[in-house]
């Protein structure tokens, strides 16, 4: 075992003992902090997986993916406000609604991150790396500037139209929407899993991550291949705002800075360009986040976040799974 | 919408300064003086704010004037992104102090932006008098400022007063209130890491453990890292707490968290400051509105028998539903008596004051009588009126209870409002 294997695994075993020690200690305090943990993580993994798919394949961080993120919560909430749903009740107009408006945010947040990828990023795809990062984060701005002029500076409501059923068992609480949003977070990246492997055009994204020429010269076409992962990343991330806004019920214009931050975070932790990292990634620094607020302070939450960070990239700098980048 | 509306206010606002300058010569007027506000009209309170100085300008206007001279208002928005901004208000300031007709300005709105605004107005003699902030460092050298007083003066003599009072009878109200009347004996503190918000929620828990209280737990967040309060409001539920004490602001997303007690099915009072008296906050509170308690550093106009008659003209002239806020009369009250002591200094100066002339008279007010009540100012540059309101959100009102609700309301959840509970005079010996 090498030195820095070592130093990893010594801390892991230190964040678990610590983690076992309060599991047994308060063992409903415990279970109901994994709960937050657990839902917040979700998230975070949907929209890390859009990090890491877009750096996965053209090597570029997508700055811009946390706003397309807000941006689709942003999105849904105008939509559901077309329909006569019950926020006081789970109707039957709230199922159709949501079962329509669910799908057309995720299709809708896709066209929109194909048309920036379009006009922000493919014409610099031969120009110096530093060029698409500087149009990312005008992109980034320029949707928060969009978001800003569109429902204003303040929080904007989300129509909460989840089933409200909550329970209490062994003195941990939950209800319908915490199993809602670890559920239909689950599914998604399960059917991108399926996707990537099973299906041609997943195929074809795996070969253009690997080597974008020879992809060409095996005759891949790359403008339709990149267009899709941008495509399916902000589906993703159309679902995870859909989920944030079913969840919180409250969203607002800047959310996407922090919440992309995080999830970008959550790539490089489980290992950019790492689909399967990117999802236990976005779970472990949900739950990082959780215990930290806790059992630590909130105060100290962000520094706990980044500094596990450090310690986890000295030891093993591929990250939590390792990195998949295209070998050159 | 929100900003838009301020910008169309604004506008508005030259448009009558414009106006009013133009009728000048040919009314006979001997000239004209302006005020200036600093608020941050992008946000239903700033604007509400505005709406009370506009409001009294167009009075005393509509009456002749001040000595002669025509007033001129210009509302100034100290407004970036969103939300406000020192930067934003000092840029304000030098606007007006680059004007000589700028004799005083109502506000800031934020006590961040006064900290940050009277040391650029004080050297030029420039009366500042804010509707709404309640920061005591602004004034008063105590425990736990991070500045002080005389250093924002830089020597100079006091050029700011404000009609409100301080934070540190805010938060002693509330947990006078919470201890007492409520019957809470053990709190959970969040506040937001903000000048402000640590400032109340630290006046609050001093007074809460004086009066015998317990703090279970008192944590701290930032809005750019924090969107999900559970852990913490778990923390507090845990370790015993009662109800939930909040020192920060709306634009800090502080109501947040009262959504959020819901999804852990905790249900007990949630109190704060005057930040979290706003619309927003029970936008933000989404299906968990009612039993939010909030202060505000002032009284309650429409509370106060003086201000009937002012409230009832004022929305004769202002008719939407936001255009009344908490701070709308303790704005009429303020620009009222910047333009007493403006009239005092026409008449001395036999012409057109000066600033320091303005700022003298301004020292100078004894008995200046508002419609909220008489108001006396000490050299420091606070009111002898220490009025606090406590109001409660209630949830489910209807038609006719909003139109008479003294407090905002919720603009997603339209029926649920702040509404008056009771007030704390600080003034009269307990």
């Amino acid at each position: 075992m090498s030195l820095p294997d070592f130093g990893f695994y010594v801390l892991c075993a230190t964040a678990v003992v610590l983690l076992a020690a309060q599991a047994v200690i308060h063992p409903t305090e415990f279970v109901q902090v994994f709960i937050f943990g657990l839902t917040q993580g979700s998230i975070y993994a949907l929209v890390a997986l859009g990090y890491t798919m877009v750096y996965g394949i053209i090597e570029l961080i997508n700055f811009a993916h946390g706003d397309v993120f807000t941006l689709g919560a942003y999105v849904g909430s105008g939509i559901l406000g077309f329909f006569a749903i019950s926020e006081s009740g789970f109707t039957t107009v709230n199922l159709i609604a949501l079962l329509l408006v669910f799908p057309a945010v995720m299709l809708i947040m896709g066209g929109i991150n194909v048309a920036i990828e379009r006009v922000a990023y493919r014409p610099l795809r031969n120009a110096p790396r530093l060029a698409p990062l500087i149009t990312a984060i005008g992109m980034s701005f320029f949707l928060e500037g969009v978001m800003f002029l569109w429902r204003g500076p303040a929080t904007v409501h989300f129509p909460d139209i989840l089933p409200k059923t909550a329970t209490t068992i062994a003195g941990v609480f939950f209800g319908f929407k915490d199993i809602f949003v670890v559920v239909v977070a689950a599914i998604l990246v399960a059917l991108l899993a399926v996707f990537i492997n099973r299906t041609k055009l997943g195929k074809a994204m795996r070969a253009t991550a690997q080597d974008r020429d020879a992809a060409q010269l095996m005759g891949i076409d790359i403008n339709r291949t990149i267009a899709a992962t941008f495509f399916i990343g902000a589906l993703l991330a159309g679902a995870g705002g859909m989920i944030w806004g079913l969840y919180y019920n409250t969203v607002y214009y800047q959310l996407g800075f922090r919440s992309g931050l995080i999830a970008f975070t959550a790539a490089v932790f489980g290992g950019i360009g790492n689909i399967p990292g990117a999802a236990v990634g976005g779970l472990v620094i949900g739950l990082i986040a959780a215990f930290s607020d806790s059992y630590i302070g909130s105060k100290w939450t962000q520094v706990v976040v980044f500094g596990i960070l450090i310690g986890v990239l000295v030891f093993r700098p591929t990250g939590l799974l390792g990195m998949r980048v295209p070998e050159k | 919408m929100v900003r838009a509306r301020g910008l169309i206010v604004l506008t508005t606002a030259a448009l009558v300064a414009f106006a009013c300058g133009g009728t000048t010569g040919g009314g006979g007027s001997k000239g004209t003086i302006k005020i200036g506000s600093d608020l941050p009209v992008c946000t239903i309170g700033g604007q509400a704010t505005a709406n009370g100085v506009q409001f009294a300008v167009n009075q005393k206007n509509a009456a002749g004037g001040v000595e002669g001279y025509t007033i001129a208002y210009q509302s100034f928005d100290d407004c970036r992104q969103g939300a406000y901004n020192a930067d934003a208000g000092v840029d304000n300031v030098r606007k007006m102090l680059d004007d000589k007709a700028f004799l005083g300005m109502i506000g800031p709105y934020n006590s961040a932006v006064a900290k940050a605004e009277i040391p650029i107005a004080a050297p030029q003699h420039f009366t500042m008098i804010s509707p709404a902030n309640t920061n005591p460092c602004l004034t008063k050298d105590i425990a736990g400022c991070s500045y002080h007083p005389q250093d924002l003066r830089a020597g100079n003599q006091n050029n700011y007063w404000r009609v409100v009072t301080t934070d540190d009878y805010q938060g002693p109200a509330m947990a006078t209130y919470a201890y007492k009347t409520l019957g809470i004996k053990n709190v959970g503190i969040l506040d937001d890491s903000t000048v402000f918000g640590v400032g109340i929620a630290g006046s609050f828990e001093a007074q809460f453990k004086s009066l015998g209280g317990t703090v279970a737990k008192h944590s701290e967040y930032k809005k750019e890292q924090t969107s999900d309060f559970k852990s913490i409001l778990l923390g507090f539920k845990n370790a015993g707490a009662l109800g939930v004490y909040v020192g920060g602001t709306d634009d800090q997303n502080i109501c947040i968290p009262r959504k959020q007690m819901k999804d852990i099915g905790w249900a007990v009072p949630f109190m704060g400051g005057d930040g979290i008296e706003t619309s927003d906050c029970i936008d933000q509170a989404s299906g968990n509105e009612p039993n939010i308690y909030a202060t505000s550093a002032g009284a309650d106009a429409t509370q106060v028998d003086g201000a009937k008659q002012a409230i009832a003209d004022f929305r004769k002239a202002f008719t939407g539903p936001n255009d009344f806020g908490g701070y709308t009369m303790q704005a009429y009250d303020a620009a009222n008596a910047l333009m007493a002591a403006i009239g005092r200094a026409v008449k001395n100066a036999n012409g057109m004051p000066s600033r320091e002339q303005v700022r003298a008279e301004f020292a100078k007010t004894t008995g200046f009588k508002g419609v909220i009540g008489t108001y006396d100012f000490d050299q420091n540059g606070d009111t002898s009126l220490k009025i606090v309101s406590i109001y409660i959100v209630n949830g489910g009102l209807s038609d006719q209870a909003i139109k008479d609700s003294t407090g905002v309301c919720g603009s997603k959840t339209k029926n649920a409002c702040f509404v008056w509970k009771t007030q704390f005079d600080f003034a009269k010996p307990a």
